[in-house]
């Protein structure tokens, strides 16, 4: 294929590359995080993290682990930088996104370090477009200190079951609280509207609860706005761990199989909204 | 300057300086009864503006239709009136708020999918209706909505006294008003002896606009419908969209619809039923503008104004839960004006949308006693909207034989206490 004409020359300039025979792997799984422009890129020996955050409330990361790429070069322990994730997405979907089977939108990332633009090889059907996006300083992500040790609550459904009630959320509300408990109501859903309140009930017997470990009852309110747009990662996902801090943090961690059935990861953490039980 | 009294002529005093006698003109406004009054007429035509903002916003009581849907106990699995009846209070009225229960029943592909039953429940000491969804898998879906108390508020109207009467399969009439595009608000159904056709109603534009629209009839012979009776020859216009809803709910239960229907300007019935429930959507239709006016209750002091196909009603009274039939022909209780492409509504008929819900015979006579006071619109409007007002509080007269006072010409209380007769002080 076109792209793997490089010389030898230009491949050595590059701190960081790494090619997918299908863009889709990867613009599939940016699209779930879409809810801001900006997104920092961050790709270590293990992998490239893309962050996205919104009001220092709420922080987005997707992971697509080398092993995912075809090919899969950095120099460096870390290389990081931000881009405008939106314009990325169009130029990933340069070609219109055709969903022939047997098509796919071939795509090399390249970038040579502090300074340089991200440029983009994307080849189809042999067509080439290079493409080349400014790159900024990478802001420092949030350290939200959720480990794991921190856990009080955990449950891992089957996203089906959380699809339904997260698209039909009552939007006049301004918060989802989320009650999770080794008790009834187990794990609940709710939310406080115009027209009254609603609650979304999973019974921890449920067969589409994976997991159900809940140490302690816990209630705690997030805003609306933060996470509808966990919808879209929900939407790709096959199952989603959804886990609770004692600070009353939120992580919540997608599944998510590409076109290849390879897995990625996505996952939200969200503060709680000031007024905490 | 204006001096606020012509006794005032000492702030004409040489002596004074102009900033001096400024000063004292204010200070002998706040003492002058002239300037009191102004300042309050100026106060109550402000707080009349703002209830008229308000009341165009409220508009509850004006309805170009009515639908009814009725649900015996044999619909549901299980139904039960519990401690309701013990209190002596058979029937439960509340009302909510259709944005908010709509969606829980929007997608039916994943209710039919997932939900294994569906639970109402009324807990009057937290003024909600509770509905639970259990679904598939342990899931439960718990909504509580808030309600208002209300008065069941029904369409009189008697169908037994119809001239003409049509019954068909739903799917007949979807058939027909499939035709017609979705977008097209009212629909002309025309009948005599020997058909009944559907044909699309513009209303107004000049002969530019009538050439650009494209115009559908259709026609079916009697012999199409399972019952055919024609009493009178009658054209009626009418809201299609609002009668699609019901024919589409019709069709999914394979119910036939009757329809009954009179003269042009008097309300049409669908109806449906069957062993568990019967539904019915009472449509205002457009009175015919060649006539002189509408062929309403006696004594609405209706005018006849080239517009009056705009004020076509349905007759609405509030019943209590044994009230099954038609009540006699009320002198008025309530008339509503069509909803759809009305642009003015008649002043005088203004005057008969006070609602009589909280009168508990439902019915009243205040045609007499408001009509003799309407002068101007302007001044009908304002009339109506203080009565109502004040009406809420006094005992229930219904409309009391005398308007309201705004302000009096009175400096002292006593001369505000007897006086009631007085044209309003506007």
């Amino acid at each position: 294929m076109p792209l793997s004409t490089q010389s030898q020359a230009d491949e050595e300039q590059y701190v960081f590359m790494a090619s997918l025979d299908n863009a889709r792997n990867l613009s599939n799984i940016l699209k779930a995080i879409t809810f801001k422009d900006h997104a920092i890129f961050s790709a270590t020996p293990n992998g490239l993290k893309v962050t996205v955050e919104d009001s220092k409330c709420l922080q987005a990361n997707a992971f697509i682990q080398a092993d995912i790429f075809q090919e899969f070069t950095i120099r460096e322990d870390l290389v990081g930088f931000q881009v405008n994730l939106t314009v990325l997405l169009d130029c990933l979907n340069i070609f219109g996104g055709s969903t022939v089977p047997g098509v796919s939108t071939a795509l090399r990332m390249c970038y040579k370090g502090y300074g340089y633009p991200l440029t983009l090889f994307l080849e189809e059907g042999g067509v080439v477009t290079v493409c080349k996006i400014n790159t900024q300083e990478p802001e420092e992500p949030i350290d939200f200190e959720f480990c794991s040790s921190n856990v009080t609550n955990k449950v891992i459904l089957q996203s089906e079951s959380l699809k339904e009630p997260f698209s039909e959320l009552d939007m006049t509300s301004e918060v989802l609280q989320i009650t999770m408990s080794p008790s009834q109501p187990y794990f609940r859903l709710s939310t406080f509207g115009n027209s009254g309140n609603a609650h979304y009930d999973y019974s921890k017997d449920s067969d589409m609860v994976e997991l159900f470990k809940c140490t302690k009852t816990q209630t705690n309110r997030y805003k609306m706005s933060l996470l509808k747009p966990s919808t879209k990662a929900l939407a790709l996902s096959c199952k989603v761990s959804v886990r609770t801090d004692s600070r009353g943090f939120l992580s919540l961690q997608y599944l998510v199989r590409n076109d290849d059935g390879q897995i990625c990861f996505v996952e939200y953490y969200c503060c709680p909204d000031e007024e905490v039980e | 300057m204006v001096c606020p009294d012509e006794n005032m002529l000492w702030v004409q005093h040489p002596a004074l300086t102009a900033g001096q006698r400024r000063y004292l003109c204010s200070i002998a406004n706040v003492y002058s009864t002239e300037h009191m009054r102004r300042q309050m007429k100026q106060h109550y035509l402000n707080v009349l503006h703002t209830c008229v903002q308000a009341e165009s916003h409220l508009q509850k009581e004006i309805w170009g239709s009515s639908t009814c849907f009725l649900f015996s106990p044999l619909f549901f699995q299980h139904y039960s009136l519990g401690s309701a009846s013990e209190q002596g209070n058979e029937t439960i009225k509340c009302k909510l708020v259709m944005k908010s229960v709509l969606p829980l029943f929007r997608c039916l592909t994943s209710i039919e999918r997932s939900v294994e039953c569906c639970q109402i429940s009324l807990s009057a000491s937290s003024d909600r209706v509770i509905i639970q969804f259990f679904c598939r898998h342990g899931i439960t879906k718990t909504h509580n909505l808030r309600f208002q108390e209300s008065e069941a508020l029904q369409a009189v109207f008697a169908s037994h006294l119809c001239p003409n009467v049509v019954k068909a399969p739903a799917r007949l009439l979807g058939d027909m008003v499939m035709h017609f595009p979705a977008s097209q608000e009212e629909i002309t159904l025309s009948m005599t002896p020997l058909r009944v056709s559907l044909r699309n109603y513009y209303e107004g534009g000049n002969v530019t606009d009538h050439m650009r629209m494209m115009y559908t009839e259709m026609s079916l012979h009697p012999d199409e419908f399972d019952y055919f009776q024609v009493g009178m020859e009658s054209d009626i216009t009418f809201c299609l969209k609002e009668l699609r809803g019901f024919l589409s709910f019709a069709e999914s239960h394979c119910l036939p619809v009757s329809v009954h229907f009179g003269a042009a300007g008097k309300p049409v019935c669908f109806s449906m039923e069957d062993m568990v429930l019967e539904a019915t959507v009472v449509l205002a239709t457009l009175i015919d503008s060649e006539n002189s006016g509408p062929s309403q209750p006696i004594g609405t002091p209706v005018s006849t104004t080239p517009r009056c196909a705009d004020a076509a009603a349905l007759t609405v009274v509030s019943h209590g839960a044994d009230s099954t039939k038609p009540q006699d022909t009320p002198a008025v209780t309530e008339l509503i004006a069509s909803s759809q492409g009305s642009p003015t509504i008649n002043p005088p008929a203004l005057i008969q949308l006070l609602p009589q819900t909280d009168n508990p015979d439902g019915l009243g006579a205040p045609e007499e006693a408001c009509a003799s006071a309407i002068t101007t619109p302007a001044s009908t409007m304002i009339c109506s909207l203080l009565f109502r007002a004040l009406a809420s509080e006094q005992d229930d007269d219904g409309c009391a034989a005398r308007l309201p006072v705004l302000a009096c010409y009175s400096d002292t209380e006593e001369d505000m206490e007897g006086d009631y007769t007085r044209s309003p002080s506007l």
